[in-house]
């Protein structure tokens, strides 16, 4: 089915706005402090010459965490080989708009992504190894050209409309189970196996409409929004500051504390030109029409108006993915995927409640 | 942090409802243009008459409930510009005052407002209209006889086309004049090529969805064109339908009014078959020479049922999708093992 090109995929089409980010080389903005800590082993500093096990050790020893779910790479390694595993796949697709801080360094740190990749399928009784890369519909005026292949490892797009990330499974599904690994955590592997470097830096797209220079940046983590933004420049003040991506990422309520980790992903400084003007419910269905799991949020937003959650069953609200496309797309501006995402820790607290009492 | 209450997703479409009301105004414009055409000012006037009283009983309705009104919401003037259009031109002011009032009191705003309604505002206008002065509603005047604009019209009306094809008889006029709109009808709906523009138009620009009329459109002619009312006339009974009738219009503006409307794409379809079933029906057992409004009155009430039928039935397929995929994935490995 790769000759459609994803026109047939639910969700939205999405303007990336990943340029100049994407096309900008990456940059790095270190704290001294703890820039370049070693840890103590005695293996050798080869990739070659190390077993699988050695290598899940040295993920260990270096605190590996995959930007992908927040686990550690040396848990999720060992689970895959436990698995038997038959692909693996080095995630960058980021499909959200402005966010390229996996793509971002796959592309100008091609030979430690492919070496990673290859020491972690190494490392869970080598399968075969693909990158995945997102291609939306709209991105034909990118400038930023992905290549087929990358240090050797062929690259797979993944087609379609946003949400993309939740499809990637069924893309490699054929060739048996398949264990995607964020290609951040993969250059930290690199650099763990060839010079013992415990992860100090992630990965980091700021941009935004309020930024002068939007750039990739590999930083120390524990380094405020604030201080990122003094990196890049700020064009004008920010209306708000998210953490993470554009549809799914959190407020920042204060950038000036707030600490970037390995699971940001991006920092953005927003400001919307226009009042958000907000609307009664015209029941107009586009929702329905663009949910990727085939929900129906209308019915889903007015149970839970309506306080009755016990309605919310009957229209599998477990199924969401939080992915946001029925708030983007309403016309009334309704926040559907943050009252989905409330009712249901509400249903789990009266879940629980119920068990207790 | 200069902006507070944000919600992710921080990117939001364009779209609004306003446009989305906006985008349907602005294919009514060009019915009151060929309405204007024909009848002078007093077309105009009428639907100035039915959206003024639309939008302030709208406005009363909401201060009642106790909200504020809020003028970007231009629902009762979509409604309040549709219903003059189905009537005759020689109405009196009354009617399509009364008509809308109703509309938006007792369909609209008993029913809880924007999105509630369990049935189309400007469908229950019209038939409460057709109930109420079934005299008034159906006696037209002629194209360019210039009713004058203000003054209650007496003289010169007589009935229509869609009329004579009620009582089993053929219309006189000429295919040209039915093309164009040029016949004795309801004021804004006769040119069924102005309408057709609109519907491309509604389309194009994503206020309507394509499967609720495409069901209707599809059912309405096959069956125009297989049983035709009038028999030996073939294709040309479409002709006559077509043009003569509101269901034209109606499928593309009151079938797809966002509130009544289902919202699964297959329910859609359901909807849009069941109205057509339903005009069909009425037309060849009813007592009105227009059905469509009692019609989709009518289907307005199983909107709810057919999503929830989608629903059920989607559940049972997304269920029987997820068994086969993990049966088929476990037979993979079991292969490869």
């Amino acid at each position: 089915m790769k000759w459609v090109a994803g026109f047939f995929t639910r969700g939205i089409i999405l303007e990336q706005r990943k340029e100049p980010a994407l096309r900008r080389k990456l940059r790095t903005f270190l704290n001294a402090n703890y820039a370049g800590m070693l840890f103590d082993s005695n293996l050798p500093c080869d990739g070659a010459a190390l077993s699988g096990d050695q290598i899940i050790e040295i993920a260990r020893l270096a605190n590996i965490v995959d930007e992908r779910d927040g686990l550690f790479l040396h848990e999720k390694l060992t689970k895959a080989k436990k698995m038997k595993i038959r692909v693996a796949v080095g995630d960058a697709i980021d499909d959200e708009p402005y966010v390229s801080s996996q793509m971002n360094p796959l592309l100008f740190l091609q030979k430690e992504a492919g070496e990673g990749l290859r020491l972690a399928a190494k490392a869970v009784g080598n399968p075969k190894i693909y990158f995945a890369v997102y291609k939306n519909l709209s991105d034909l005026d990118l400038k930023t050209k992905i290549p087929k292949e990358i240090d050797g490892v062929e690259v797979r797009r993944i087609h379609g409309r946003y949400p993309a990330e939740f499809r990637t499974m069924d893309d490699f599904d054929a060739d048996g189970p398949t264990v995607l690994i964020g290609v951040c955590s993969l250059i930290h592997l690199y650099r763990a196996v060839y010079e013992h470097r415990i992860q100090s830096t992630c990965f980091v797209t700021v941009a935004g409409s309020c930024v002068a220079n939007p750039t990739n940046l590999e930083v120390s983590i524990g380094m405020t929004p604030t201080q990122l933004f003094e990196r890049c420049g700020l064009a004008e003040e920010p209306g708000y500051v998210i953490i993470g991506g554009s549809m799914t990422g959190e407020i920042c309520e204060d950038p000036d504390h707030y600490l970037v980790g390995t699971m940001s992903r991006a920092v953005l400084a927003l400001r919307d030109e226009e009042k958000k003007r907000r609307y009664q419910c015209i029941g107009c269905g586009r929702c329905a029409e663009v949910c990727p799991e085939n929900l129906t949020p209308f019915y889903i937003n007015r149970y839970i108006e309506l306080g009755r959650y016990e309605a919310l069953a009957f229209y599998d609200i477990h199924r969401c993915i939080g992915c946001g496309t029925c708030s983007y797309v309403c016309p009334s501006k309704i926040d559907i995927a943050e009252h989905i995402k409330q009712a249901k820790g509400e249903m789990k607290r009266r879940r629980q409640e119920r068990e207790v009492g | 942090m200069l902006q507070q209450g944000q919600k992710a997703p921080y990117v939001r479409n364009r779209d609004s409802a306003f446009t989305v009301m906006m985008d349907v105004v602005i294919a009514l414009i060009p019915l009151y243009f060929m309405a204007f055409f024909f009848y002078g000012l007093r077309a105009l006037m009428l639907g100035l008459a039915s959206a003024a009283a639309a939008v302030v009983s709208d406005v009363a309705c909401t201060l009642l409930e106790g909200k504020k009104p809020y003028p970007r919401d231009i629902s009762p003037l979509v409604t309040g510009l549709m219903l003059p259009l189905m009537m005759s031109a020689a109405v009196p002011y009354y009617v399509v005052i009364s008509a809308s009032v109703f509309a938006i009191v007792f369909v609209k705003h008993v029913f809880g407002g924007v999105g509630q309604s369990a049935f189309n505002p400007a469908a229950a206008g019209f038939a409460f209209a057709v109930a109420c002065w079934p005299t008034q509603v159906f006696s037209y005047p002629a194209p360019f006889s210039a009713p004058p604009a203000f003054q209650a019209v007496t003289e010169g009306l007589s009935s229509s086309p869609a009329w004579n094809l009620f009582q089993g008889g053929v219309p006189a006029e000429d295919v040209l004049d039915l093309l164009l709109g040029k016949f004795l009808g309801p004021m804004g709906l006769t040119n069924i090529l102005v309408l057709a523009t609109c519907l491309f138009y509604l389309l194009f620009r994503g206020a309507i969805s394509w499967q609720a009329p495409a069901a209707f459109f599809g059912i309405m002619v096959v069956a125009m064109l297989l049983f035709p009312r009038i028999p030996d006339t073939g294709p040309m009974s479409l002709v006559y339908e077509a043009t003569t009738g509101m269901w034209v219009f109606g499928g593309i503006f009151m079938l797809n009014e966002p509130g009544t409307l289902p919202k699964r794409s297959s329910s859609r379809l359901a909807y849009g078959a069941l109205a057509a079933i339903f005009t069909i029906s009425f037309q060849r057992f009813g007592r009105v020479e227009q059905t469509f409004a009692f019609a989709l009155l009518l289907t307005n009430v199983f909107s709810f049922t057919l999503d929830r039928y989608s629903e059920r039935l989607l559940r049972r397929l997304r269920r029987v999708y997820l068994a086969t995929r993990t049966k088929l994935s476990e037979k993979k490995s079991a292969q490869r093992a």
